[in-house]
């Protein structure tokens, strides 16, 4: 090799020891957690390219004078042809174009460059005798595009290579370093903060307050800690909600409209949610968002306690008054990218106290659902707000 | 936690986090690619794509649309493996057509449209297939588009087609008419090979996909998302809205179902659209593509895939709900 390829052959390593550092960086800290979610693979997937990228990157450190003397072995003893066929399996491309006159020649001046190095190579390993000078000359040709046939890296000049390096390695260690793994206020306001849809039932399954929901689902995690734990095997549904469907079914509402699914009742409500001491409802954010999509539900819950842990930002629709915060979780499917925030407005029916943009509240309150614009909106009338500290998983997925 | 060493959140910090979890929800399908695609330079015999494929260019690109199926792969890891197939003498319009179908005719994506879209409950067996609707029409449009593109690519010649670097890499036919037969070196040598072409491969990829990525990242933490609900409405402009709202946000096709299944002022259509232009073509694939084909062919791929699908996904939806069990 001469030093332009062994400079970028270690450019390369590097590079993808930085990628492969970085990943397992986050893996092993736990950081990831703030970025992807805990079901599906994406987070074993972080700790297994982060091993295999630096597999990859080793296996060619410790293999950059491997190649020499696997091709010069490889073509020892055999014939032209033979030769030839190894050549095209390298991929490469240059050296046998011969119809490409200008190729060729810089081939010819690689190999000058490289003869020393190889015939070295040769000597120690090889054994190779004069009758093989010709076959060498091939074979360096090849062990040139060999190694460096591909990529940008290879192909380009020293100013491409150098901005090329640099897209790999800036953006990557910048935000390595400078993330603060949340997201600011403007980012949820950008993710769709105000723009809340109380009568979508898209993730209503999962949030939902009801047991007829299929065994499958993954119930979710609760920020806040569990006082009365929720009993450890499922309790059946009562007769009446394995048939909610054909309810439902009998008479089709129109669709995103708040609608019926079905009797539920406060013993429903007891058995499916877990209460504090003062007998508040433990709730999270997106479960109150949904209650806004299921007369049933809302007819049961309105004027209950509940209690919640979620961030809080200003209120910035039907608030002419300065009554109102809104309080909001992110929720998470695939990476924090998607994040979207589910929010729900908390009146203090007096002026709203003041609390910093983002931080992390415990409300306790009074549900009420009014109708507003078009939607019945989920609203927690607050007795108390109180700031806390962030739950382990800030974001629910 | 690291929380007290962190720094604030900022516009910038928005940024840096969506690029990242972008990069680690993206970036090991890469690698997975990347070795697949150095493993193919080294050990694929190309003889046997030959052997396989049937003879007929259009019958094999229709079969090639089918492949995802067996060689499951996302958008990210599809196109250093085409390129490595190109090279292994694959026909380049079998090539486009695995490439744009292989992220969408596939067992993963099938499963994630399934569920996002809760069609699991609605199909009950043999007689209630037909409910399920979006994973029906995603599944087919994919493979349809895919095919037609195949098919107009199978006119053309590969250095029509393909960046120079990529063509100079194909194997060489031999006197005999062959493709260049498969390497005789030894294991260990094809091995050292395989590792430096994938090593090359990844940052080749990585390097496109990192100048996606950060476009995606601005646009999807600085920019108001709620844009798109004011156009959504309109009959004319929800489609391209939503066809360009998947170039911008570059989802992983595995889990795009997610993120779109809960738009509910789109229609049903727009959201085909949504599923099946986004795993062919978005911001990280636009500079993924660059590094194989021609800028005009990424150009034309480009503006021919939203003019085809966005034509088709209307009338193929209320094609497929017919099959639909009332």
């Amino acid at each position: 090799m001469n030093g332009t390829r062994t400079t970028i052959h270690f450019l390369s390593i590097l590079i993808m020891l930085v990628w492969s550092a970085v990943l397992l960086y986050f893996y092993t800290s736990g950081r990831v957690n703030a970025y992807l979610p805990p079901d599906g693979i994406f987070r074993d997937m972080v700790l297994i390219a982060g091993i295999g990228m630096g597999i990859v990157a080793l296996f060619n450190l410790f293999t950059t004078q491997a190649e020499n003397a696997a091709c010069c072995d490889h073509d020892h003893g055999h014939d032209h042809n033979h030769d030839h066929d190894h050549k095209e399996d390298c991929g490469h491309d240059h050296s046998h174009d011969h119809k490409d006159c200008g190729h060729d020649h810089s081939h010819d001046h690689a190999d000058v460059e490289c003869g020393h190095d190889h015939g070295h190579k040769d000597e120690g390993s090889c054994g190779h005798d004069h009758d093989h000078k010709h076959d060498h000359a091939h074979d360096h040709g090849h062990a040139h595009t060999h190694e460096h046939g591909h990529g940008i890296l290879e192909e380009s000049a020293w100013p491409g290579r150098i901005a090329a390096m640099l897209m790999l390695v800036a953006p990557l260690t910048w935000a390595a370093f400078k993330t603060p793994d949340r997201y600011s206020a403007n980012a949820v306001v950008n993710k769709g903060l105000y723009i809340p849809n109380y009568e979508d039932r898209t993730n209503a399954d999962k949030f939902g307050l009801r047991q007829d929901k299929p065994a499958t689902a993954a119930k979710v995690d609760r920020a806040a800690p569990v006082p009365t734990p929720m009993p450890a095997t499922a309790i059946p549904p009562p007769e009446q909600f394995s048939k909610a469907e054909n309810v439902a079914k009998a008479s089709p509402p129109p669709p995103d409209k708040a609608q019926s699914y079905g009797s539920f009742t406060l013993e429903d409500l007891k058995k499916q949610v877990p209460q504090s001491k003062e007998g508040n409802f433990i709730l999270e954010v997106p479960e109150i968002y949904y209650t806004g999509g299921d007369l049933e539900v809302q007819k049961v819950i309105t004027g209950q306690f509940v209690e919640t842990t979620a961030q809080v930002l200003p209120e910035k629709v039907n608030n002419d008054n300065g009554h109102r915060l809104r309080v909001f979780r992110l929720m998470v499917q695939c990476c924090a990218a998607d994040a979207r925030p589910y929010s729900i407005p908390v009146d203090f029916g007096k002026k709203a106290p003041d609390f910093k943009e983002m931080s992390w509240v415990k409300v306790i309150g009074k549900m009420t659902y009014k109708k507003e614009g078009d939607q019945v909106v989920p609203i927690i009338e607050a007795t108390k707000i109180e700031e806390t500290t962030a739950p382990a998983d800030a974001m629910i997925y | 936690m690291f929380f007290a060493a962190l720094p604030e959140p900022s516009r910038i910090g928005d940024v840096l986090m969506a690029f990242l979890s972008i990069v680690f929800e993206g970036a090991p399908y890469i690698l997975v690619g990347t070795v697949l695609s150095g493993l193919i330079a080294a050990f694929l015999d190309s003889r046997m794509l030959d052997k396989v494929l049937p003879k007929n260019g259009v019958l094999s690109t229709f079969v090639a649309g089918v492949l995802g199926l067996v060689f499951p792969v996302c958008e990210c890891a599809v196109v250093p493996v085409i390129k490595r197939l190109v090279q292994k003498g694959l026909p380049v319009s079998c090539a486009v057509t695995y490439m744009l179908a292989a992220p969408i005719m596939n067992p993963i994506v099938a499963i994630s449209t399934l569920t996002a879209f809760k069609e699991f409950q609605k199909v009950t067996g043999w007689e209630t297939i037909g409910n399920a609707t979006m994973t029906i029409s995603r599944l087919s449009l994919g493979y349809a588009v895919a095919v037609i593109v195949g098919l107009i690519v199978l006119r053309f010649r590969p250095d029509q087609i393909l960046k120079k670097s990529v063509l100079d890499g194909i194997a060489k036919v031999g006197a005999d008419g062959q493709h260049a037969p498969a390497p005789k070196s030894s294991f260990n040598a094809k091995l050292v090979h395989a590792m430096r072409a994938a090593m090359g491969d990844f940052l080749d990829t990585t390097m496109y996909f990192t100048i996606g990525v950060i476009i995606t990242s601005v646009f999807n933490t600085q920019v108001d998302q709620s844009i798109l609900n004011d156009v959504a409405g309109n009959e004319w402009l929800a489609l391209p809205a939503i066809m360009g709202l998947a170039v911008v946000l570059s989802l992983c096709s595995t889990s795009d179902a997610f993120i779109v299944a809960p738009m509910a002022v789109f229609s049903m259509a727009a959201k085909l659209a949504f599923l099946v232009f986004g795993p062919m073509m978005d911001i990280k694939l636009l500079f993924m593509y660059s590094g194989v084909f021609k800028r005009r062919v990424v150009i034309a791929l480009l503006i021919g895939l939203f003019i085809l699908i966005g034509c088709l996904s209307e009338p193929w939806m209320m094609m497929i709900q017919q099959l639909a069990t009332k």
